[in-house]
C-alpha cells in the first residue's frame, strides 16, 4: 500500500467509525439540549439496540456468516431490521423518562444524572444475565463486495452505513427546523417556561426527545453490528463515552456539533492507530476534549440554544 | 467447629451406626476437609472455567466415593471471581474470595484461579495463610519468578503451584513453531493489556528476536474498545508475514473478526486464553479458521489411556472436557495424594503438612507424573499447538473438535 491509499483506508475506516458514534452523540445532544440533562442510559441502549437487531435477523433466519441476501430481500430485510430496532430502542427511550426521570423532574442537583448511570448498569446486567457475558456473533446479510481504490478498499456495507447516518441525521435536522413538534422542541430548549406559556406541552416534547435519541442509538447499534459482526453486554460504554465526549467537543445540544464531533473523533481514532499507535489513541480523544474545553468551553460549534437562567 | 450441617451429620451418622451396630463404617461421621475452588464461572470465561470447575468435582467425588482417604470427607467450596460490573473475572473478587477460603477454618487446599490476573490478586493472600492452591491454567510466569516473591508469597514458603507450564516456554516455544514450522520472517504482535496478555506476548517477542523472526511492531489493545480495524490496516500496510496475539477471548474474538476482513491469508496465532469455545461461537467460521492456539499441556483428551475418565465426565456433566479440565482434575489429585501421605504418616492433615507434602511430590495423574520445583511450577514444559479448523458435524463450542491437534510445539 502506498502512504496515500493508507491514509485514505484509515480516512474510510474513521468514516465509518465516526458516522456511527455521530448517530450515537445525537441522542445526548437532543435531551441535553432540552433537558439539560446528560442521559448515561443511552450507552446502553445502544447496545440494547445492537441486540433487538440480531434478534430481528435471527428471526427472518439469518443466523450465521456467510448467510447472504441480494436484491430487494436484502434491502426489505435491512429495512424492517432498521425500522424494528428503532422503535423499540425508542419505546425503551420513552419508558426510561417515564418511569425513572420524570418522578426527579424539577428535582435540584445531579439526581437526575446519577439515576441514568444506575438505569445503564441496570440495562447492561440485565443483558449479560439474560443472555449471558459472550460476545455474540452478530449476523451480515450484505454480500462482501468492495470496492477499490488503489490498493485502498471500501465494502458496500461500509457505503451502505454512510448512508444510512447520512439519512437519519438529515431526517432529524429537518425534522427539529421544520415540523411544528420540532419547533415546540426548539422552544422548549430556549426557554421550558415561556415555552409551556405558549401551549406547548412540555412532556410531549420531553419524550419525543427520547424517543429520538433512542431510536438513534438503536440504529447506531444495528451498524454497530453490521460493521464489526459481533455484540456483546460490554459495548456501550466504551462507544458511548466517545459520541458522548463527540457530542461535547462538538457543542452539546447542537445537531450539527455532534454529527461534526462524531465523524472527527471517528478520524482521530483511525488515524491514532495508524501513525501513533492503537494504545494512545484514548489519551490523544480525552486530551483533545480537555483541549477543545479549556479553549472554547461551548465546544467548536458552540451552543445553539441560549443559556438557560 | 461444629456448623449446622456437620451436626446433622454427626447425628444421623450416630443414629446410622447404633442402628446397624457398626460404628466403624458409618462414613457420615467422617470429618470433612473443604477443597476451595475459585473459578470465573459467570462472565466471559465461563465456558472453560466450567469446564476447569466440573473437572476438579469429579476428582473430589471420586475420591469421596472411592474412600481415598479413609475417615474424611471432601467438599467442595466454590468461589466465583467474576463480577457483573466486570463481565469477567475480577481481580478484587478474587482477592476477597481468597480472604475467605483462609478464613475459612476447614479449607486445606485450593483449585484456581484461570486467571493470572486473579492469581496475582490472590497469592500474598493465601501466603500469609499458608494456604496452598494449584492453578489448573493460570501461566504468567512473574507468579512463581523467586524476582518478585517478596510480592507474591510474602509468607516465605510456596502455596501456588501450576499443573500447567507458563509463559515462559507458552511464548517462546510457539515463536519456535512460528520459525520452525510455519517458516515465517516477520510478525505484528498485539496483546490486551492483561497480566497475562501482556506477558505472554513479551514472551513470545523475545523469543521471536532470538529466532530471526522480524517484529514489525508491537501494539496493546483497549479489551473495551469495539475497533481494532484501524491497527489491523496498519498490520496489512506493513505486509507483515504473520501475526501474533497475546490475551484472553474479550478482545480477541473481535481481533479474529475484523482481522478476517483485512489480513484474512496470513498464520495467526494466540496462547490458551483463546483456546475457548467462545472464539468458535463468538468470532465463528470462517474467520476463526486456521488460528494457531497454543495450550500450556500435554493433549491428552484424545488419549486412549484417558477414555474412561473422558467417559465419565461426559456422562457426569453432559459436556465434554478439554485439557484444562484435565489439568484441574490433576491438581485435586496431588491434593489428594498429598492428604494420603499425611494420613498415612498418622497426622492430622493441616494446612501446613499438605503444602509440604505437595512440594515434594511426585503425583501419576492423567497428563502423566506431575512433579514441581522449589517455586511450585511443574517440571514438565510441553506446549500443545493446536489449529481451529471447523468440523460441521460437532457444535461450534465443542472445543475437542472445532480445535485440531497439531502437535507440540519445538522446545528451545
Amino acid at each position: 500500500m502506498t502512504p496515500l491509499d493508507l491514509f485514505l483506508q484509515q480516512l474510510i475506516n474513521g468514516l465509518s467509525l465516526g458516522s456511527m458514534y455521530a448517530l450515537l452523540a445525537l441522542g445526548f445532544t437532543i435531551v441535553y439540549g432540552i433537558m439539560e440533562l446528560i442521559n448515561f442510559s443511552h450507552f446502553n441502549v445502544f447496545m440494547i439496540g445492537s441486540f433487538v437487531a440480531m434478534g430481528v435477523l435471527h428471526a427472518f433466519g439469518i443466523d450465521g456468516q456467510g448467510v447472504f441476501m441480494y436484491g430487494l430481500p436484502l434491502i426489505g430485510t435491512l429495512l424492517v431490521t432498521l425500522v424494528v430496532t428503532m422503535l423499540a430502542c425508542g419505546a425503551l427511550g420513552i419508558g426510561i423518562e417515564r418511569l425513572t426521570l420524570r418522578p426527579l423532574r424539577g428535582v435540584q442537583g445531579p439526581m437526575a444524572m446519577i439515576t441514568t448511570i444506575g438505569i445503564s448498569y441496570v440495562l447492561s446486567n440485565a443483558v449479560m444475565l439474560t443472555m449471558g457475558a459472550n460476545t455474540k456473533n452478530f449476523p451480515n446479510p450484505i454480500p462482501p463486495w468492495t470496492i477499490h481504490i488503489g490498493t485502498a478498499q471500501i465494502t458496500v456495507f461500509q457505503l451502505i452505513i454512510w448512508a444510512m447516518s447520512v439519512i437519519l441525521m438529515g431526517g432529524l435536522y429537518v425534522f427539529v427546523q421544520r415540523s411544528k413538534l420540532g419547533k415546540a422542541m426548539r422552544a422548549t430548549a430556549q426557554d421550558p417556561d415561556a415555552a409551556l406559556m405558549m401551549g406547548v406541552e412540555v412532556n410531549r416534547v420531553i419524550s419525543t426527545a427520547f424517543f429520538l435519541g433512542s431510536a438513534l442509538a438503536g440504529a447506531a447499534g444495528f451498524i454497530f453490528g453490521l460493521y464489526y459482526n459481533f455484540t456483546n453486554f460490554g459495548i456501550g460504554f466504551s462507544a458511548g463515552l466517545r459520541a458522548f465526549t463527540a457530542a461535547v467537543l462538538g457543542g452539546i445540544g447542537n445537531i450539527p456539533g455532534a454529527m461534526l464531533g462524531g465523524i472527527l473523533i471517528g478520524l482521530i481514532e483511525a488515524m491514532a492507530g495508524q501513525y501513533v499507535g492503537a494504545k494512545w489513541a484514548d489519551v490523544i480523544i480525552f486530551s483533545l476534549l480537555v483541549l477543545v474545553l479549556i479553549c472554547r468551553p461551548a465546544g467548536l460549534l458552540g451552543r445553539l440554544a441560549p443559556t438557560k437562567s | 467447629m461444629i456448623t449446622r450441617r456437620s451436626a446433622a451429620a454427626l447425628l444421623a451418622g450416630t443414629a446410622l451406626s447404633v442402628a446397624v451396630g457398626f460404628p466403624g463404617l458409618a462414613r457420615a461421621a467422617d470429618k470433612t476437609i473443604i477443597i476451595g475452588i475459585n473459578l470465573p464461572i459467570t462472565g466471559s470465561d465461563a465456558a472453560g472455567a466450567k469446564r476447569m470447575l466440573n473437572g476438579a468435582l469429579l476428582g473430589i467425588s471420586q475420591a469421596n466415593d472411592a474412600n481415598e482417604v479413609p475417615g474424611y470427607t471432601l467438599k467442595p467450596m466454590i468461589l466465583n471471581d467474576a463480577t457483573a460490573t466486570a463481565g469477567q473475572y475480577d481481580p478484587a473478587q478474587a482477592a476477597t474470595n481468597a480472604r475467605k477460603m483462609v478464613s475459612t477454618e476447614n479449607v486445606l487446599a485450593a483449585i484456581g484461579p484461570e486467571m493470572s490476573g486473579s492469581a496475582k490478586a490472590m497469592t500474598p493472600i493465601l501466603s500469609e495463610g499458608d494456604l496452598t492452591i494449584i492453578t489448573p491454567s493460570a501461566t504468567n510466569p512473574d507468579l512463581t519468578n523467586p524476582q518478585f516473591a517478596a510480592q507474591y508469597i510474602p509468607g516465605g514458603k510456596t502455596v501456588f503451584f501450576r499443573t500447567v507450564t507458563t509463559d515462559a516456554f507458552q511464548g517462546p516455544n510457539m515463536a519456535n513453531f512460528y520459525a520452525e514450522t510455519l517458516k515465517v520472517k516477520s510478525v505484528y504482535i498485539l496483546d490486551d493489556s492483561g497480566a497475562y496478555g501482556v506477558g505472554l506476548a513479551d514472551a513470545f517477542q523475545k523469543q521471536c528476536v532470538a529466532k530471526g523472526i522480524k517484529v514489525l511492531g508491537r501494539d496493546r489493545l483497549d479489551p473495551t474498545a469495539s475497533d481494532y480495524t484501524s491497527v489491523l490496516t496498519k498490520i496489512k500496510s506493513l505486509s507483515a508475514e504473520s501475526l501474533y496475539y497475546g490475551g484472553v477471548a474479550g478482545a480477541g474474538v473481535k481481533v479474529v473478526k475484523e482481522s478476517y476482513g483485512i489480513i484474512p491469508n496470513i498464520p495467526k496465532g494466540a496462547g490458551d486464553g483463546m483456546y475457548s469455545p467462545d472464539v468458535t461461537t463468538g468470532a465463528g467460521f470462517p474467520a476463526a479458521e486456521g488460528w494457531y492456539v497454543t495450550n500450556a499441556s500435554p493433549h491428552v483428551t484424545d488419549d486412549p489411556k484417558v477414555t474412561n475418565w473422558v467417559n465419565a465426565y461426559t456422562s457426569k456433566f453432559n459436556d465434554s472436557p478439554d485439557d484444562y479440565a484435565i489439568t484441574s482434575y490433576d491438581g485435586v489429585l496431588v491434593i489428594l495424594a498429598a492428604l494420603k501421605k499425611v494420613t498415612a504418616a498418622g497426622e492430622t492433615p493441616t494446612r501446613e503438612n499438605i503444602r509440604a507434602a505437595i512440594a515434594g511430590s511426585t503425583v501419576p495423574t492423567l497428563q502423566g507424573p506431575v512433579s514441581f520445583d522449589k517455586f511450585g511450577d511443574i517440571t514438565q514444559r510441553v506446549v500443545s499447538v493446536f489449529k481451529i479448523t471447523h468440523d460441521p458435524k460437532f457444535p461450534l463450542d465443542d472445543a475437542n473438535h472445532q480445535f485440531a491437534y497439531v502437535g507440540v510445539a519445538p522446545q528451545s
